[in-house]
């Protein structure tokens, strides 16, 4: 079954724009996240020239993901305060997975969840970027849309293995794919000149110890999406859980009320979210 | 934070975020407690839900949510931290419903 080549396999994930099923305007917002020479304003007019992205943008920064709720009022403004790399993560975010709610209903939910709790661990552990890990967590299963997009029945396929074997979908996607969306992820996040931290978070999120550029944040993301996918928020292609990395546990060292305090304050949040159905 | 629906509003509670018209002009204010009148008047609004300030009960019966959390627990329980985490996540979801 396994019988998809790995380097074919790369050379049409990394060339998913010209599948058909890919809109317009994601089309155009790849090309604007690929280009290294992009500069805040004029990131901020591509959004502003789309009525129904600027909505999306504007959701997003007033919600609890990130840490002005309710103030932002314009794209401008939600630029310079986030910087160029959140914003860029932030866009593919909300564009990619609006794709995704048809095909794997959830996933979206997963991400936001995930980004949630990232933050609030973030903040707990004091590191001075929580916004940046808040992408990190929002985007950490893009590689699961990128197969998903390109090889929809393999990934149906891999989804119904992983029921059958109460696995989670990370094991059964070594089957056909021969790699996982952790891979496919970074590759991606490679080819849009994506920071090292977030390439690493995206390729180490189920194996935070082997992350060399960003240990702490990979511990983060990874912690996170087990405790989203524990409570059930969401839907990330599996109904089980992965055993956490017993590194990332003692690296985060997070205590019982912390852990309790951080589910609490998700809780809200995630209410909160609602209004982010996109 | 919770968004309700008019007829689950109650005495008491608070707004979590202000209630505007269409054109976002703040009527009532955040931290506002719900009086009867004013939940009147919240319903001659035209709108259909406001946000109240605490959190409200999951829509999932607590059975249903707990025997889901069993089976996602299932194959790693013996695997180190797996069952801490399980018993912070029970009393987390019990804690849920009150």
């Amino acid at each position: 079954m396994g019988n998809i080549d790995v380097r074919v396999l790369r050379d049409r994930i990394e060339n998913i724009n010209a599948l058909p099923t890919i809109p317009r305007v994601l089309k155009k917002l790849l090309g604007v996240i690929e280009n290294p020479r992009i500069s805040l304003n004029e990131i901020s007019n591509f959004i502003s020239g789309d009525p129904a992205l600027t909505t999306k943008v504007l959701k997003m920064v007033n919600s609890p993901i990130y840490g002005f709720p309710g103030r932002i009022s314009s794209v401008n403004q939600a630029v310079i305060l986030l910087g160029l790399t959140v914003v860029k993560g932030l866009l593919l975010g909300v564009s990619v997975f609006e794709l995704m709610q048809k095909t794997m209903i959830g996933l979206w939910e997963h991400s936001l969840g995930t980004a949630i709790v990232s933050r609030l661990i973030a903040k707990r552990k004091g590191l001075k970027e929580p916004d940046e890990i808040s992408v990190e967590g929002l985007l950490h299963d893009i590689g699961k849309v990128l197969l998903v997009l390109q090889y929809p029945e393999e990934y149906e396929k891999a989804m119904n293995d992983s029921d059958k074997n109460s696995c989670i979908i990370y094991e059964s996607e070594k089957t056909y794919f021969t790699t996982t969306h952790a891979s496919v992820g970074a590759w991606m996040a490679q080819k849009w000149r994506f920071p090292r931290n977030l390439i690493d978070v995206i390729e180490y999120h189920h194996k935070p110890h082997l992350s060399k550029s960003a240990p702490v944040d990979a511990a983060i993301v990874h912690l996170a999406d087990i405790l989203v996918r524990a409570r059930g928020f969401g839907f990330a292609g599996d109904r089980f859980l992965m055993p956490v990395s017993p590194e990332a546990w003692g690296r985060l060292a997070l205590t019982e009320p912390d852990i309790k305090e951080i589910l609490m304050e998700a809780e809200d949040s995630f209410q909160m979210t609602e209004d982010l159905s996109l | 934070m919770s968004k309700l629906a008019l007829d689950k509003l109650e005495l008491g509670m608070k707004l979590a975020k202000p209630v505007t018209n269409a054109g976002g002009m703040v009527l009532l204010g955040e931290n506002t407690e719900l009086t009867s009148e004013l939940i009147d008047r919240i319903k001659n609004m035209g709108i259909d839900s406001v946000y109240v300030q605490g959190i409200s009960k999951p829509s999932v019966p607590r059975e249903v949510m707990l025997s889901e959390l069993d089976e996602r627990f299932k194959m790693v329980e013996k695997e180190p931290h797996m069952d801490f985490l399980k018993k912070v996540l029970v009393e987390h979801i019990e804690g849920l419903y009150g």
